[in-house]
C-alpha cells in the first residue's frame, strides 16, 4: 500500500441516534483527513458529537441504539461505511484500534488481561497459542507493567486504573494498527497518572509510527501531542489547523473559551 | 483464588451444613406431630377400633412417649445412620427410601437439564433478537408462570391420554429393566417439571444478557474485531452466567417440591410420592427420612453452586 494520500480521508460523517425520520443529528457532516502517522486531537465539550466521530469510523453503536451513519469514511480509499460487516472485523484492532474512556469498564472481568490480548492476536495474526503468549507477554512489557509474564494471568480486577488502560493500550496496538483512536484516554484517571499515558502514548506512537486520532475535552491534554487540532462544537467542526496556530491565535469564540478554561501553571508564575 | 482457600471454603461450608440439618429435622419432627391424627389413627380408617388397640399400637410404635424422648431416640439412631423402620413397611427406611430417591434424583436431574437447556436457549433469544422473539418468549413465559405445574401435567396427561394414547403415560420402567424406556416414560414428567422452572431461568438470562450488552467490554471486543460468535461466548455469555448459575442451583428446591405433586400424577414410585403416601399415612419416620434427604441434597447443591460461582468468575472469593 502507498503512503501517498490521506490514510483516513472522512467527508460529510453524520450520525443521527434513533429511528429514521424522528433521528437526533449529533454529527452534523464533518470533514477531514488524517495522513499515515499523522497525531490529529479533537477537542470538544461533553456531547458536541466527538466520541461519537470516533466510533463512527469503526462503526460501533452502543448496544441497542440505532445510530444512522452517513457520508464517506475511507480508509486507504475504502469507504468503511459500505463495507460487509465481515470485512468490517477485519479492520477493527488490526488496521484502526480503539482505546476507551474508563479503563475499570473496558475489560472483561472474567477473562485474564493475558487471554484478552491473545484472543486479539490469534484471531486477526493466526498465531499459535504460544506465540500469541510470548507477543502478549511483550506487548505488556512494552508498555510498561513490571513482570509481565505473570501478570498476563492477572484478572482486570488486580490492576489499578492506570495498569488496566495500559493494558487497553497494549491490546490496541497489539496487531501494530496504522491507526489508533483514543477516546478520552486519561479522563478517567488521577492527573499523576494522565501524564504517564500521554507520554507511552506519544512513544507508542513514534516506535510504531501509527496515526493518532486523540479525541479529548482538555485543550491542556493535546498540547505537545498532536499536530492538527479540530475544534468541535454541536455535532461540526467549529475551528482546525495546526496546533501552534490554535494555541498562539484562536479563531473562533468557542476555541477561545475552552483555552481559557485550561488552569495554567505557567500562566500563573509569568504574571508574577 | 488458589486451590487451598477454595478447599477451605467448601470443607467450611460441608460443616455449616451440619447445624442446619439438626434444624431442619427438629422442625419436621415438631411439624408432623403438629397434623391432626396420627400413623395408628390414619391405619384404622373408618373402622371402629377400640381406644385401648389404638394405644397399643401406639406403645409399641413409641409414639405415646414425650416428643424430646422420640426425638433424642430418632436423633441418636439416625446420627450412626439408621433411620428407624417404617411404620407401615416394618422395613429399614433407608432400604425403603434409596430406590425412589433414585427415581426422584433422575426426574429432577432430567427437570433440571430440560429447565436450564430451554430457559437459558429462550433467555439469550430473547435478549438478543429483541422484537418479535422477545414478545413472544415474554408472553410463554408469564403464561406458564401463572400456571402451577400441576395443571401443566394435568394438560399434559389429557392431551396425551385423549390423543396420543399410544404414548402410555403411566408406564414408568425401571433403568435396569429397559434404559430407553426408562428415560422415554420420565420425559413427559420432566417437562411438565420443568417447564415452570425453566421460566426462572429464561427471564434470568434475558436480564443478564441485556445487562451484559451494555457493558463497555462489549464494546471492546467489537473494536477489537473478533467475531461475532467469540464475543457472544466469551464476552456475553460468560458474564450473564453467574447470576444464572446462583438463580438455576437455587431452582433445585422448586424441582424436588414439585415431584411431589408430578410423581404423584404420573405414578411414578420417587420420593415425591413416598413422601405425599407417608403424610397420608403419618408414616413418621419415613417423612423424617424423605425431609433430611431433601434438605441434604438442596444444602449440597448450594455448595456446589458457590464452587461453580467462584470457577466462572475470579473476582468471587470466599474468605
Amino acid at each position: 500500500m502507498s503512503d501517498a494520500g490521506p490514510l483516513l480521508q472522512v467527508r460529510d460523517l453524520t450520525a443521527a441516534f434513533g429511528r429514521a425520520g424522528a433521528a437526533a443529528p449529533v454529527v452534523k457532516g464533518i470533514s477531514f483527513d488524517v495522513a499515515p502517522g499523522e497525531a490529529v486531537g479533537f477537542v470538544g465539550e461533553s456531547g458536541c458529537g466527538k466520541s461519537v466521530t470516533a466510533r463512527a469510523i469503526l462503526r460501533l453503536a452502543p448496544e441497542g441504539a440505532s445510530v444512522t451513519l452517513g457520508g464517506r469514511v475511507a480508509y486507504r480509499g475504502r469507504d468503511l461505511l459500505q463495507l460487509p460487516a465481515r470485512e468490517m472485523e477485519q479492520v477493527r484492532g488490526r488496521r484502526i484500534a480503539m482505546v476507551f474512556q474508563d479503563p475499570m469498564a473496558s475489560l472483561n472481568p472474567v477473562m485474564t488481561v493475558g487471554q484478552q490480548i491473545d484472543d486479539m492476536l490469534r484471531h486477526h495474526q493466526n498465531l499459535s497459542r504460544r506465540a500469541a503468549r510470548r507477543r502478549t507477554v511483550d506487548l505488556l512489557g512494552l508498555v510498561g507493567i513490571r513482570d509481565p509474564a505473570s501478570r498476563a494471568d492477572d484478572y482486570p480486577h488486580q490492576f489499578s486504573g492506570g495498569m488496566r488502560q495500559r493494558v487497553m493500550i497494549a491490546m490496541a496496538v497489539s496487531c501494530e494498527p496504522d491507526l489508533l483512536i483514543a477516546d478520552e484516554p486519561t479522563t478517567a484517571l488521577d492527573v499523576t497518572v494522565q501524564a504517564q499515558i500521554l507520554r507511552l502514548l506519544l512513544r507508542l506512537r513514534h516506535e510504531l509510527g501509527m496515526a493518532l486520532m486523540l479525541i479529548t475535552h482538555d485543550f491542556g491534554v493535546i498540547a505537545g501531542m498532536v499536530e492538527q487540532v479540530f475544534v468541535m462544537h454541536r455535532g461540526e467542526i467549529v475551528e482546525r489547523g495546526a496546533v501552534d496556530a490554535i494555541f498562539r491565535d484562536p479563531q473562533h469564540p468557542y476555541t477561545r473559551a475552552l483555552l481559557a478554561a485550561i488552569p495554567r501553571i505557567e500562566t500563573a508564575r509569568r504574571s508574577s | 483464588m488458589g486451590a487451598g482457600t477454595m478447599g477451605r471454603m467448601v470443607l467450611l461450608r460441608l460443616a455449616l451444613t451440619i447445624p442446619i440439618l439438626l434444624g431442619v429435622s427438629v422442625v419436621a419432627f415438631m411439624l408432623m406431630r403438629a397434623l391432626p391424627g396420627d400413623f395408628a389413627q390414619a391405619a384404622a380408617g373408618t373402622t371402629s377400633i377400640s381406644a385401648e388397640a389404638l394405644d397399643t399400637i401406639r406403645r409399641q410404635l413409641g409414639i405415646d412417649r414425650p416428643l424430646w424422648e422420640q426425638y433424642l431416640a430418632w436423633l441418636s439412631g439416625a446420627l450412626v445412620g439408621d433411620l428407624g423402620r417404617s411404620f407401615v413397611t416394618k422395613r429399614p427406611v433407608a432400604a425403603d427410601l434409596l430406590p425412589r430417591f433414585l427415581v426422584t434424583a433422575q426426574l429432577t436431574a432430567m427437570a433440571g437439564v430440560i429447565a436450564f437447556v430451554l430457559g437459558s436457549a429462550t433467555g439469550l433469544a430473547s435478549a438478543r433478537l429483541r422484537g418479535s422473539a422477545d414478545w413472544l418468549v415474554r408472553g410463554l413465559n408469564s403464561l406458564l408462570l401463572a400456571v402451577p405445574n400441576f395443571v401443566v401435567a394435568t394438560l399434559i396427561v389429557l392431551l396425551f391420554g385423549l390423543y396420543f394414547p399410544s404414548v402410555g403415560i403411566f408406564n414408568y420402567t425401571p433403568f435396569m429393566q429397559d434404559p430407553l424406556a426408562n428415560l422415554t416414560s420420565l420425559l413427559l414428567p420432566a417437562l411438565s417439571l420443568g417447564l415452570t422452572v425453566s421460566v426462572t431461568i429464561s427471564e434470568n438470562t434475558r436480564a443478564a444478557v441485556l445487562e451484559v450488552s451494555s457493558q463497555d467490554y462489549v464494546m471492546v471486543a467489537r473494536a477489537k474485531g473478533l467475531p461475532r460468535r467469540a464475543i457472544l461466548l466469551h464476552y456475553l455469555v460468560r458474564n450473564a452466567l453467574t447470576p444464572v448459575i446462583t438463580v438455576a442451583g437455587l431452582q433445585l428446591a422448586a424441582l424436588l417440591g414439585g415431584s411431589i405433586l408430578i410423581e404423584t400424577i404420573f405414578t411414578i414410585p420417587g420420593m415425591g410420592q413416598y413422601l405425599f403416601d407417608s403424610v397420608t399415612t403419618r408414616d413418621y419416620p419415613a417423612i423424617q427420612a424423605i425431609v433430611l434427604v431433601a434438605a441434604t441434597v438442596v444444602l449440597l447443591m448450594n455448595v456446589a453452586v458457590d464452587i461453580a460461582y467462584a470457577r466462572v468468575d475470579a473476582r468471587v472469593s470466599y474468605e
